[in-house]
């Protein structure tokens, strides 16, 4: 037994002259949540259907369980799989619909309905099971299709988009649900979406995909703070990018000329005096002080070009050294006025520099 | 059951090989008996073991014209066909606009009323015209084989022109209106552009219906009146294949013709409620 | 008196727009069958009088049950085995297969060329010098004779669904082709073989679409005419038995046509209320109950 549940080796499969999977390799771990996360066209979904067995790969395998699965049907996978639009049976009632892979896998009447009954219980649907899916509403039927996926305890918990057809608070409620029976039950999940906020809300590790490839792949906190590449970055977030070119570098910190500003930030791996790098920051990363506070490290004068009020915050549109733009998030206790002169905190640790565009 | 269990499954298994043969074979199915009708036509001393008629003629053609007089059937039926299509679009027309724009109880009613006779099979009622028109006289008339014939396309020319009207815009009117046209040129140069369309496709219906109408024909026909469909039924009961068969390719060939013209345009499955003459 | 004509002007209207529709009707449809209902019960060739004699004479007769039952057995027959031909075809013709474009013209070709011409052309392909007859006798071995297809109550089914299998096909695959992909990825991902995605999903959910198509096919098959006319030889359904009564003995007896008509007549109805009623029923388990009701 190793510890990786799902491995994806070098797959690669086209469509054309489109490379929807381009050697994607990855490997998820017994008992993880990952996210699969990348705009739409990215290949996530063909890398799922490499799982599930719908999409054959043209080249590389794909393993469950140690077990390469490349050639298998997708019935023998012993996968439990959510659907984005839930797919649930019209025909059949919800304890039908729940009990449908027990059914196939020839338990008991008996047995079936107590399984049937102990998933509806995990998903807070006592009480369904003669309802027909039509009959729920949106939510309650992504309950049952995450029951029905559920039900026969498979290896692995695939959800494509789950959330993606119900409203936005639901969404923030079913957000959690998922996450905490994945949780209670210690299930390997993989976890299709093109929604950073729920890649964050729920992994244990995020894989971005950009054009087929893995752009990065970390914990939230990882991919969130420390994108390895502008896309990553563009993708997860609000975010400043400067352009500059290393002037010096000092153990753990080096200095980056930003036109003829100097900012100070730590230092890179295998990063020398001369090489460019794009310095990356969050836009609420930044502080804004006022004209008189004492200057220090990253410390620059700046203008005020334009506000915006979003309630909890102020988006200000700054301009500093020579017409560089800033974007910057506050808290809407310091109010400044366009025009108005200020001086702005680079903070060091939260610039991120990068090698690649 | 347990046959037609191991029947469907093996397809279902079987996939693409068992597929294409099935559709292959379907289509040779469906395809050959054309073609021996077509060859049939044109072939000559067809006999024994031959897969091949040995020799093309265009001998029975001219005996199916000469003999089968299919100049003046052609003409009956042609003439049978023009009025059914006239009547029937005049009926399509109002009734198509009644039911299509206007408000009024028991619409449903009415409809289901005026499509009853697509349920019933055309002989029960073609046997009560018949006997109704040996005694007007219709019998044998082109208006009265033409009329019979209404009987059949005038339900197809409602349910066409009624969702032709009712997919015409009340707004275009009132756009129309406001432009300061007035009723006789809004009619002209609004209405009917739009509703062309409906009015073509329920005359080819018709007209298809009528020319290949053979129950309600050979009830109402006369020496006077013979259509192509009596013609070539008449044939087969005088056992000469070869004309049958060069008969059967002049009666279906505008068949063909119009099949290629909505195979373009329409889809198959709206032809499926529409498109039987028998 | 312009008052009345203010307020149920727009009524007379569409009166008016429907009148010819309705004298078309009344003219063309409801008064023959009025006739052909009232000549049923008169006694052969008068104008005056009751009797039950056309219908008791033709129920009674061996022969007119015979008629019946064959009628019947002819409609049902090519019904099912066009739903036995149109399941697998349609499941075939929804993969896009190459070329499934012209197998989709394919199966129209019957629905618009008259069964007459179907007829005949099937005659010529099926006779004793047929290239059907030719194929068998060339390349099976121990056939050195033509096989009876033509006139044969087989044959007849045969051509029947010929004819008319391509309703229930063409409805069968919109039917199929309405449905939703990932309920048959949902299946297999919880474990169901092809098979068993077929048996528990979608056989259950293109049953209304089969059923109603079908209803198509049995329509055609039990009112066809010209088909048994010149191809059924000595097997004679109602239609061409009623044909006969009027065609064959002088004088025509137009009383008996009438009675077998209004049998006939009032079969279809009965069976089709029956079947629409099953269909609908099937539609209703299909639809998972539609609605509130649907609490089992």
């Amino acid at each position: 037994m190793t510890d990786a549940m799902i491995e994806f080796r070098d797959v690669t499969k086209r469509y054309g002259p489109l490379l929807a999977n381009d050697h994607l390799s990855l490997t998820i771990r017994r008992g993880e949540l990952m996210t699969l996360l990348g705009p739409s066209g990215c290949g996530k979904t063909t890398a799922l259907r490499c799982l599930t067995g719908y999409v054959r790969p043209d080249e590389g395998r794909v393993f469950i369980d140690g077990a390469d699965v490349t050639d298998l049907p997708t019935h023998q996978r012993e996968l439990g799989m959510v659907f984005q639009n839930f797919a649930l049976f019209p025909h059949m009632t919800v304890q039908d619909n729940v009990g449908f892979p027990l059914m196939i896998r020839n338990l008991s009447r008996a047995e079936r309905d107590a399984r049937v009954a102990q998933a509806l219980r995990l998903v807070r649907l006592e009480g369904y099971a003669a309802h027909y899916p039509r009959q729920l509403s949106g939510g309650q039927q992504q309950r049952v299709g995450l029951a029905r996926a559920l039900v026969y305890r498979p290896k692995v918990l695939l959800l494509d988009e789950p959330l993606s057809n119900l409203d936005a608070k639901l969404r923030e409620e079913m957000r959690f649900e998922i996450k905490e029976v994945v949780t209670r039950l210690g299930i390997t999940a993989l976890y299709v979406t093109h929604d950073q906020g729920e890649a964050l809300a729920l992994s244990d590790r995020v894989a971005i995909m950009n054009r087929g490839r893995l752009e990065q792949v970390g914990t939230p906190e990882e991919i969130y703070e420390h994108p390895q590449s502008r896309f990553v970055a563009e993708f997860i977030g609000l975010s400043n990018f400067l352009e500059g070119s290393v002037l010096a570098v000092d153990g753990e910190t080096m200095r980056v000329g930003i036109g003829e500003l100097g900012v100070t930030v730590p230092a890179l791996p295998n990063v020398g005096a001369g090489q460019r790098v794009l310095l990356f920051l969050r836009p609420s990363e930044v502080e804004l002080l006022r004209p008189g506070d004492p200057g220090g490290t990253n410390v620059f004068e700046a203008r005020v070009e334009k506000t915006t009020y979003l309630g909890d915050t102020i988006d200000y549109r700054l301009v500093f050294g020579q017409d560089l733009p800033l974007r910057v998030q506050t808290d809407a206790q310091r109010r400044f006025a366009p025009g108005a002169e200020v001086r702005i905190r680079l903070p060091r640790i939260r610039c991120w520099a990068m090698t690649s565009g | 059951m347990r046959l037609l269990r191991a029947y469907l499954r093996g397809l279902w298994d079987g996939k693409l090989l068992l597929g294409y043969t099935l559709l292959a074979s379907l289509s040779l199915l469906i395809l050959a008996p054309f073609l021996m009708i077509a060859l049939r036509s044109v072939g000559k001393g067809w006999f024994g073991r031959l897969w091949l008629p040995p020799e093309l003629t265009l001998e029975w053609y001219r005996w199916a014209v000469e003999v089968g007089n299919i100049p003046e059937v052609m003409k009956n039926t042609l003439i049978i066909g023009v009025i059914a299509v006239a009547v029937s679009t005049v009926i399509g027309i109002f009734a198509g606009w009644a039911f299509g724009r206007r408000q009024m109880p028991g619409k449903e009613v009415l409809m289901a009323l005026i499509l009853l006779p697509r349920m019933i099979p055309p002989i029960t009622y073609a046997l009560g015209v018949a006997k109704i028109f040996y005694t007007l006289d219709l019998v044998d008339t082109y208006l009265g084989v033409a009329l019979a014939h209404v009987s059949v396309c005038a339900p197809y020319a409602i349910l066409v022109l009624s969702a032709t009207f009712e997919g015409l815009d009340e707004r275009v009117l009132e756009a129309a209106g406001v432009c300061g046209a007035n009723t006789l040129k809004r009619f002209f140069y609004v209405v009917l552009p739009l509703i062309m369309p409906g009015i073509l496709a329920s005359m080819i219906f018709s007209f298809t219906h009528s020319y290949n109408e053979f129950t309600l024909t050979l009830l109402t026909y006369g020496p006077h009146t013979v259509t192509l469909p009596i013609r070539t039924y008449l044939a087969v009961g005088d056992g000469y294949w070869e004309i049958t068969s060069a008969m059967a390719v002049i009666m279906v060939l505008p068949s063909l013709a119009i099949l290629a013209m909505i195979q373009r345009r329409a889809e198959p499955e709206k032809l499926v409620g529409g498109f039987k003459g028998v | 008196m312009t008052r009345f004509w203010r307020a149920h002007s727009s009524n007379l209207t569409t009166l008016l727009l429907l009148f010819p529709a309705l004298a078309g009707f009344f003219g063309l449809f409801f008064y023959p069958m009025l006739l052909t209902l009232i000549l049923s019960f008169r006694p052969e060739g008068q104008t005056a009088g009751w009797t039950l004699q056309n219908y008791t004479r033709f129920l009674r007769d061996p022969d007119g049950q015979w008629v019946i039952l064959l009628t019947f057995l002819l409609a049902l027959g090519s019904t099912a085995l066009s739903v036995l031909l149109s399941v697998p075809l349609a499941l075939i013709l929804r993969e896009k297969v190459r070329g499934h474009r012209f197998y989709r013209l394919m199966i129209l070709v019957p629905l618009v060329i008259p069964g007459l011409i179907g007829a005949l052309g099937l005659l010529l392909f099926f006779g004793t010098r047929g290239w059907f007859n030719l194929f068998l006798m060339q390349f099976i071995p121990f056939i050195r004779r033509p096989v009876a297809v033509n006139y044969t109550i087989h044959g007849l089914m045969f051509f029947y669904v010929w004819l008319y299998f391509p309703y229930t096909c063409v409805t069968t695959l919109s039917a199929l082709e309405s449905l939703d992909r990932s309920l048959e990825e949902a299946g297999e991902v919880s474990g169901a073989n092809r098979w068993q995605v077929l048996r528990h999903i979608v056989l259950p959910l293109i049953t209304p679409g089969i059923l109603a198509g079908s209803v198509l096919t049995f329509m055609a098959a039990f009112g066809a005419f010209s088909v048994p006319l010149i191809a059924g030889g000595n097997y004679r359904p109602l239609a061409v038995e009623i044909y006969k009564q009027i065609a064959v003995p002088i004088p025509a007896r137009w009383s008996a046509a009438s009675a077998i008509a209004v049998v006939m007549g009032a079969l279809q109805v009965v069976f089709l209320a029956l079947y629409m009623r099953l269909v609908r029923r099937a539609g209703g388990a299909a639809a998972g109950g539609a609605g509130a009701g649907g609490v089992r």
